[in-house]
């Protein structure tokens, strides 16, 4: 497993929007969770983390809460709005689409090799 | 975006806002918990705790800077930063007091001023009737020409395409058939504008106006009612009892705004009617400008206010009531006056049956938002000067503003230089600098307001007569809130935009190499003079306008009447005709005339149908008998009834023949008296003396009028107008069954208001509750009708002198700022041989060019513009030399004025100082 990949470019808000659809979780929770399905490949740089959080939260796709944490202490939980669910499954869509039109044009052969 | 994000937004942007502390506190929170958590993760990959948390603390990078990003995701930065430029706005300003206050002032008297006017322009030509769906309410009209003979009308009439009278009085009849076939209305109400009635309550009796309304007036047009009901159909009927619906400010006045008014009786022209309602305060009748205070059915006319020719309802020829209605929705104008014209044709055919399709007028619709509006029309011109005026005032304030703030930004170049050089945006300098003008045109702008509030009462007041109930009574509202809040916005935008633009031009590198003194100060303050020769020509502007108002009043007020109108008292007396007939009318002025001349104090006394110089006539027509040949057969005359010794008592003199006298009565021959004009135009060439006259048209064996004299020339209705060619006719000889009040003139020794009680006392005598309406000397007549050019003589002086000393502001500040720019040139120069008296003339040179540039423009602008108040204007041209030069000179001596104190500074420069100053 070689260097962690870095998260592309306006990504971070579908992959935070997904990380939250799946439970409640805090900041630092959002941020282990991501690498935790990514097995460790992909990073997110801590200090875009928080303004990408204030500015989803501004929009109205996720909502938070202060609970308790595993250790006992207190943290701010986020938790998908429905807006934000249909935010996702459009981030969701566009981004399948994107890939697949991508993958296209990269499995391109020239022509006359056909 | 969607509705929804947008809604979140705005709340999760407010509660940032409002909860600020919470916020930060929760970030703080938030951000802390992180790190904490990955430290103890990091600690338990074995490292120790003062290392795991430097570690995490390294990893999170910049806590401030996150938190800035944060709050920028949350929409804060731009309300953080503009908190932050309010604030050094505010401590610049406190700074320089004298500044700040000079700048708040001037725009506080530039905003107040428009927010007076716009609300009495709102109140005077845009109030609608307060009742719902004003919008849709139409005013019925009709226009006749000169040979259309379809009956008789009472009313105000104004001019209809050329050659016609266009009017909106209907007979009662006609109305009632064009009710009844009328499909594009929800219904027509009718009512008829009374003024002065004598309304009696609790014994006082007291001049009232009021207003006749049909059955369904209140249904229709809905008002609202504060107390009791309004007039119900079944009250406009022949045998209802007589009932009235009262004023709020009437109910206040007379009742002391009493629960049990209701039910009470009150006299109107001695006729007893029930009080059944209360009118809302903001409902102030069917009539723009009017103030009604008594309505009641039109079924009561013919007791309160009788007519010779009987109930006017049955007169089906004479052309009285005032006609509106309210379209249904939907209905176009089109679609509304085409139906009404058959409606109309149909019923003045089924009505006056004897008439013509000759004679038939022509029927159209007009909006009817605020009533029956004859007033408009006349205050629409001086409306738009004095808003216009106003506007002058504010864009000169804007101006000395923009000036002010450019001198300071030009002053504050190294620091903006030096904020630009490590990175500030341009835009982000440009707002700082149009916040402090934003900062300034609030704290201006809330100051107008107030004075605005304060003024919306003072300038209604200059129109009004001291005798007269108020009429207009303009109301602060949201609009006028508005409006001061976009004039300061739109202040603040125009103050700020030049400084801020020449603050962030020109190269940041010369900027901060400047110096503070710059040698080539002359060139770079080009903006600033620009704005000085904009102001001076605005002020031109203002002062050319003030000296031609002022000049128009002194003309009306100095020049000959023809008439002596020193020292007489006016009064009018209207005995009601519900008691009075015509002949006990004349018998009773007859009686109240001996007795009131013959009061001590009192010199000469008369009395006439019409007061003089009041806007009042009576005209007819009258043709000489036997007519002289080749001249106009019959002409249209100025009339006025008059009593014994009326020449004598105006020094009218008599310039053949005799006067009117005491034997002038019903029983003698018909005489009149006619002034020269007519003379001159009737009998060219000839003795008018023993000739005589009949109205147009009289029927053969009508007794003739012998001509008796010839009075010299005097004005009659108007002082703006030319002497008219004028028939005196004895009142007692009259026998015009229409006549309302006259007016009777005493002309006094002494003081008046000691003879005014006595007058009031002989009259009680005489009728104990017949009222002395409109008291009043024929000099506050007169000024009366100068109402107008008094008030525009008066607020364009004040807005001129107002111009004039911020002129002068802007100028001594352009002026000691290019002085105190250049002060090491100045230096050079002097040391160089240059005489104190030398640099003096160097920059008053200055100053008299840029007044001189100013003063050319404005006159330029003068030119175009004075031409459209021309017809305001009296005995003089709208471009009239004089005043120009006048107020050019005026214009350059005070410019002059201002720059010869930073001229004088400039000339007592010390060389060695100066030059050091470096």
């Amino acid at each position: 497993m070689g260097k962690p990949l870095e998260v592309l470019q306006g990504t971070l808000d579908m992959l935070i929007l997904k990380a939250a659809s799946l439970g409640p979780l805090h900041g630092y929770g959002i941020l282990l969770r991501i690498q935790q399905i990514s097995n460790g490949r992909l990073e997110i740089l801590q200090g875009s983390l928080y303004p990408a959080l204030y500015r989803l939260e501004h929009q109205g796709w996720i909502t938070s809460e202060w609970g308790e944490s595993e250790n006992k202490r207190k943290a701010k939980y986020y938790r998908l709005t429905a807006a934000g669910k249909r935010q996702l499954q459009a981030e969701k869509e566009k981004w399948s689409l994107m890939s697949e039109v991508i993958d296209g044009i990269l499995s391109a052969v020239p022509e006359e090799a056909r | 975006m969607t509705p929804s994000m947008m809604r979140a937004k705005v709340r999760s942007w407010l509660r940032s806002l409002f909860r600020r502390t919470r916020m930060e506190e929760s970030m703080d929170a938030e951000l802390q918990f992180h790190i904490e958590s990955y430290a103890q993760d990091l600690m338990r990959g074995g490292l120790s705790s003062e290392e795991a948390l430097r570690r995490a603390r390294v990893e999170f990078g910049g806590i401030e800077m996150q938190k800035e990003e944060c709050r920028e995701s949350l929409g804060l930065r731009l309300w953080d930063e503009t908190r932050g430029d309010i604030t050094y706005a505010w401590r610049v300003l406190r700074k320089s007091p004298v500044f700040t206050v000079v700048a708040v002032t001037s725009l506080a008297l530039g905003i107040g001023a428009n927010t007076a006017i716009f609300t009495l322009a709102k109140e005077v030509l845009f109030r609608n009737m307060a009742v719902p769906h004003a919008d849709r309410l139409r005013m019925f009209w009709w226009a006749r020409g000169p040979n259309t003979k379809a009956g008789p009308a009472w009313g105000s009439f104004s001019r209809g395409r050329p050659g016609e009278m266009a009017g909106t009085p209907f007979p009662y009849a006609l109305y009632q058939q064009m009710r009844a076939h009328n499909p594009v209305f929800d219904d027509l109400v009718a009512f008829k504008d009374l003024y002065k009635l004598t309304v009696t309550a609790d014994g006082q009796a007291e001049p009232v106006d009021g207003m006749l309304v049909s059955g369904n007036f209140y249904q229709v047009l809905a008002p609202r009612v504060i107390a009791g009901r309004g007039i119900n159909p079944t009250d406009d009927t022949a045998d209802a009892p007589g009932v009235v619906v009262i004023s709020d400010a009437f109910w206040a006045r007379r009742f002391g705004r009493s629960a049990d008014v209701l039910g009470r009786t009150i006299q109107l022209n001695r006729v007893p009617v029930t009080i059944v309602g209360v009118n809302a305060p903001e409902f102030r009748g069917a009539k723009a400008g009017g103030a009604p205070e008594v309505f009641f059915p039109i079924h009561l006319q013919p007791q309160v206010i009788p007519n010779p020719r009987g109930p006017l309802m049955s007169a089906n020829s004479f052309w009285w009531l005032i006609v509106e209605g309210r379209l249904k929705p939907g209905v176009t104008d089109a679609a509304a006056e085409a139906a009404m014209q058959v409606a109309f044709n149909s019923a003045f055919h089924a009505t006056i049956p004897d008439k013509t399709e000759k004679d038939r007028p022509r029927f159209f619709l007009a909006p009817g938002s605020r009533g029956l509006d004859v007033q408009t029309d006349d205050f629409k011109l001086p409306i738009y000067v004095l808003l216009a005026v106003a506007g002058v005032v504010l864009l000169i304030a804007c101006a000395n503003l923009a000036n002010l703030l450019v001198a300071r930004a030009a002053a504050r170049r190294r620091e903006i230089s030096l904020r630009l050089a490590i990175g500030a945006g341009a835009w982000r300098v440009i707002r700082q600098v149009l916040t402090e003008a934003m900062l300034l045109a609030l704290l201006g702008g809330g100051l107008g307001l107030l004075l605005g509030y304060w003024g919306r009462n003072l300038i209604p007041r200059l129109f009004e007569d001291s005798w007269s109930p108020r009429s207009i009574e303009p109301q602060m509202d949201w609009t006028v809130f508005f409006f001061a809040v976009a004039a300061t916005v739109l202040t603040g935008i125009l103050c700020g935009v030049a400084p801020a633009w020449r603050s962030t031009r020109g190269d940041v590198n010369a900027g901060l190499k400047e110096s503070g003194q710059m040698s080539t100060g002359r060139s770079k303050a080009t903006l600033g003079k620009f704005l000085v020769v904009f102001q001076v020509s605005l002020s031109l502007l203002l002062v050319v306008g003030a000296g031609l108002f002022l000049r128009t009043l002194i003309n009306l007020r100095t020049m000959s009447y023809g008439l002596n109108p020193e020292r007489i008292l006016l009064f009018a007396l209207d005995p009601p005709k519900s008691q009075y007939s015509t002949e006990q009318r004349a018998a009773l002025f007859q009686r109240i005339s001996e007795r009131v001349d013959a009061l001590p104090g009192v010199q000469s006394g008369t009395l006439s149908g019409e007061a003089l110089l009041a806007n009042n006539m009576d005209d007819n027509c009258y043709e000489p008998i036997p007519k002289p040949a080749g001249l106009p057969v019959q002409e249209h005359v100025f009339v006025n009834t008059i009593g014994p010794r009326f020449f004598e008592t105006f020094a009218i003199p008599i310039i053949a023949g005799r006067s009117v006298n005491a034997h002038d009565t019903q029983n003698a021959p018909l005489v009149a008296v006619i002034n020269q004009r007519m003379a001159k135009e009737i009998f060219p060439g000839a003795n008018p003396v023993g000739r005589t006259l009949t109205e147009c048209g009289a029927a053969a064996g009508t007794p003739r009028i012998e001509i008796v004299g010839v009075s010299a020339d005097a004005k009659y209705s108007s002082i703006r107008q030319d002497v008219p060619a004028t028939l005196y006719l004895p009142y007692l000889q009259s026998h015009d069954e229409d006549a309302g009040a006259m007016t009777f003139e005493l002309k006094t020794a002494a003081s008046m208001g000691s003879i005014v009680a006595e007058v009031r006392r002989a009259v009680r005598s005489i009728d104990k509750d017949l009222p002395l309406l409109d008291v009043r000397s024929q000099t506050q007549q007169i000024d009366a009708t100068l109402t107008q050019e008094r008030v525009f003589a008066t607020l364009t002086t004040t807005f001129g002198i107002l111009a004039l000393i911020l002129a002068s502001i802007g100028i001594y500040g352009i002026m000691a700022y290019t002085v105190s720019q250049r002060t090491n040139e100045i230096g050079i120069r002097m040391a160089l041989g240059a005489r104190a008296g030398q640099v003096l003339s160097m920059v008053l040179r200055e100053t008299s060019l840029l007044a001189f540039t100013g003063v050319v423009a404005g006159i330029v602008a003068a030119f175009g513009l004075t031409r459209l108040v021309a017809s305001m204007l009296y005995g003089l041209k709208p471009n009239d030399p004089l005043t120009y030069g006048a107020a050019a000179l005026l214009l350059l001596g005070v410019a002059l004025t201002a720059g010869f104190m930073p001229a004088r500074g400039a000339a007592r420069i010390d060389p060695m100082q100066a030059l050091r100053h470096e």
